[in-house]
C-alpha cells in the first residue's frame, strides 16, 4: 500500500494522542511509585522525582502494627472468595446448561436479575444480616455478600454453551458422574472463561473498600483497603509511608495482570 | 434423541447460588422496600404502618436533594468524559502490531489499582494549591478544597476507576469484528473515520451500549470514593444520592430515609432493566 502524504500526518497524529493519553493514564501510578521514595522534603518542594530515593517510607510500612495483619486478612478473603464463587458458579452454570428440570426457566432469571440489584443500595439490610448471623469481625462476613456473581454466571453459561454437548451424552453412556465430567472436560474447555472468573474475584474482593469498612470494626480482622486508610500516615504527614502501602498493595496485581492479560483477552475475544 | 428428563440433582448444583443471591440479594431488596412503608425503630424493629411518610421525609430533606443534584452533575460530566476517552484509547489501539502490548497494558492497569488507593493517591495529587498537579500544569487552583475543585477531581477519578476495565472490555470488542467485513469495507474505498464510524462502532455496539450503561449506573452510585477523598465536602458540594444513603445508614441511623432509598434505587433499576428489556426485544 502506498503511504501518502496525509496518511503519514495522520499516523504520526494518531500517535502523538495516543502517547499522550497513555502518559496521563500511566501519570498517577507513576506518581504513586516515585513519591513512595519521597523525604519528607520532596513533598514539600512538590517534585515528580526524589532527590535522592530513600526506601525509609518501605521499612516504615512493614514495620506498622497491623500491616501484615491486613495484607493477610486480605489475601485469605480473596483467595478464599475468589475459590468459592469460582465453585458456585461452575455448578449453576453446569445445571442450567446441561441438565433438565423443573422450573429452570424461573431459577435461571432469578439468579441472572440480581444483576439489577445495586449492591450499594441494600447495604444496611445486609449489613443487618450478617449482624444478625454473628459474622461481623469475620473473614465470612467479609465475603459472603459477594460469593455470587450473575454476571460471572452468564459468562461461564455462554462458554459451557458453546462446547459440544456430544461429550456430556457420551460420558454420561460411559458411566462417568457429572463432577468427573465438568472438572475433566468441561471446565478445561472453558480454561479462559474460568480464568476470567477466579481473576475477577480475587481482584475485585481485595480491592473492595466498602462493605469490609462496614462489617469489621477490630483493627485485627481489617482488609487492606480499609486498613491503609487508617494506618494514621496522612494525618502523621507521611505522605511518603502512606504511598509506600500504596505500592504495596497495588505491586503484586499489576504482575498478575502482565501475566493474565492474554487470557482474559482471549476470553473476551469472541471468535 | 430427545427425551423429556428430569435431572433432580440439578437443584442440589444450584442451591449454593441460590441461597446467597437469596440471601444477600432479593432478601434485603424485598425487606427494605415493605420498609420503606413502615415505621422502624432505630434498631430495626417494625412500629407500624406509616404509607408514603418516609418518602415525604426523605424529599423534604435539603441534604438529599442536594445530594441528587451532586449526583447528577456528577453523572453530566463523569459518562460522556469516561465514553470519550475509554472508546479513543480503544480505537487507536484496536489494530494489533509488535509493540502495542505496551499501550494494551497501560490502559488496562488501572484494574489493578484498587479504589481506595486511586482515592488516597488523588487526594495527595490534588491536594490543594500546593499540589503535584498545580506544579505540572503551572495552574494555582485548590481542587479539594473547593466546591467546583472537588466535583472535578471526583469526575477525574470516576474515570480512572472505570478506564481499565471500560477498555479491555472495548479493545477486545473490536477485535472481536471479523476482519473480512472490514478488508470488503476497504475495497469499497470507506477509510479512516468512515470506517471507524459507520464500519467497526456498528459492529461494537452491544458491548459500546454496556460500557456505558455500567457508565451511568457507576455515577448514580458512586460513594466510596467520596468517602476518602472529600467526605461529602467541601460545603456538601460532593454528597451524591449513596453517599447521603451511607451517612444516613450507618452514622445517623434513620431507617426512614435508608429503607425509601433502597426502594428507590431498586424502582430505578427495575425501570432501566424494563427499558433493555424492550430494547433487546425490538431487534
Amino acid at each position: 500500500m502506498i503511504r501518502t502524504r496525509k496518511d503519514q500526518i495522520k499516523f504520526i497524529l494518531r500517535k502523538i494522542i495516543l502517547l499522550a493519553l497513555a502518559v496521563v493514564v500511566a501519570f498517577p501510578i507513576f506518581y504513586m511509585f516515585s513519591s513512595s521514595l519521597f523525604s519528607a522534603r520532596d513533598f514539600n518542594k512538590v517534585r515528580l522525582l526524589p532527590a535522592k530515593a530513600v526506601f525509609a517510607n518501605y521499612a516504615r510500612v512493614l514495620s506498622h502494627r497491623y500491616f501484615a495483619t491486613y495484607i493477610f486478612n486480605s489475601v485469605g478473603t480473596s483467595v478464599l472468595a475468589a475459590m468459592i464463587r469460582t465453585l458456585v458458579t461452575i455448578f449453576a452454570a453446569f445445571a442450567l446448561t446441561h441438565l433438565h428440570f423443573r422450573g429452570r426457566k424461573l431459577i435461571m432469571g432469578a439468579l441472572v436479575l440480581t444483576l439489577f440489584v445495586p449492591q450499594e443500595a441494600i447495604l444496611y439490610q445486609n449489613y443487618r444480616t450478617v449482624a444478625a448471623l454473628g459474622l461481623l469481625d469475620t473473614w465470612t462476613g467479609i465475603i459472603c455478600t459477594s460469593l455470587f456473581s450473575a454476571a460471572q454466571l452468564v459468562l461461564v453459561m455462554g462458554s459451557f454453551l458453546a462446547q459440544d454437548r456430544s461429550y456430556y451424552d457420551a460420558s454420561r453412556i460411559d458411566g462417568a458422574s457429572d463432577m468427573r465430567y465438568v472438572f475433566s472436560v468441561l471446565v478445561p474447555l472453558s480454561g479462559p472463561a474460568i480464568m476470567t472468573v477466579a481473576i475477577q474475584t480475587l481482584i475485585t474482593t481485595f480491592n473492595s473498600y466498602l462493605w469490609p469498612l462496614l462489617v469489621t470494626n477490630r483493627m485485627a480482622t481489617r482488609t487492606v483497603q480499609t486498613g491503609v486508610t487508617m494506618m494514621g500516615f496522612a494525618e502523621s504527614g507521611e505522605t511518603g509511608a502512606q504511598m509506600a502501602a500504596l505500592v504495596l498493595m497495588t505491586a503484586p496485581f499489576m504482575l498478575v495482570l502482565a501475566f493474565t492479560k492474554k487470557r482474559i483477552e482471549n476470553a473476551l475475544i469472541r471468535r | 434423541m430427545k427425551t423429556k428428563r428430569n435431572d433432580n440433582r440439578a437443584y442440589l448444583y444450584l442451591a449454593p447460588a441460590m441461597l446467597l443471591a437469596g440471601l444477600f440479594c432479593w432478601f434485603p431488596a424485598i425487606r427494605g422496600f415493605i420498609q420503606s412503608f413502615f415505621t422502624v425503630s432505630h434498631s430495626g424493629d417494625v412500629l407500624g404502618f406509616a404509607g408514603l411518610s418516609n418518602y415525604r421525609t426523605l424529599f423534604s430533606d435539603k441534604a438529599f436533594t442536594n445530594s441528587v443534584g451532586n449526583t447528577l452533575r456528577f453523572a453530566l460530566f463523569f459518562v460522556p468524559l469516561n465514553t470519550f476517552l475509554t472508546l479513543l484509547a480503544a480505537s487507536l489501539t484496536r489494530r494489533k502490531s509488535r509493540l502495542s502490548f505496551i499501550p494494551e497494558y497501560i490502559f488496562f492497569v488501572p484494574v489493578a489499582v484498587s479504589l481506595s488507593a486511586y482515592s488516597l493517591l488523588f487526594r495527595e495529587m490534588f491536594r490543594g494549591s500546593a499540589s503535584v498537579i498545580n506544579r505540572i500544569f503551572g495552574t494555582d487552583l485548590g481542587w479539594i478544597t473547593t466546591s467546583g475543585g472537588a466535583m472535578a477531581t471526583l469526575v477525574i477519578l470516576g474515570v480512572f476507576l472505570d478506564f481499565g476495565i471500560d477498555y479491555i472490555l472495548l479493545m477486545c470488542a473490536f477485535r472481536t469484528i471479523d476482519r473480512n467485513v472490514i478488508e470488503a469495507a476497504r475495497m469499497d474505498g470507506a477509510g479512516g473515520w468512515r470506517l471507524f464510524f459507520q464500519i467497526e462502532l456498528p459492529q461494537i455496539r452491544e458491548t459500546f451500549l454496556a460500557t456505558l450503561f455500567l457508565a451511568v449506573k457507576d455515577a448514580i452510585l458512586i460513594s466510596a470514593p467520596i468517602i476518602i477523598l472529600t467526605e461529602g465536602g467541601p460545603y456538601r458540594s460532593t454528597e451524591t444520592i449513596m453517599f447521603y444513603y451511607y451517612v444516613e445508614a450507618f452514622r445517623s441511623g434513620n431507617r426512614a430515609v435508608q429503607n425509601s432509598l433502597t426502594a428507590i434505587v431498586m424502582t430505578l433499576a427495575a425501570i432501566a432493566f424494563a427499558i433493555m428489556g424492550a430494547k433487546r426485544r425490538d431487534r
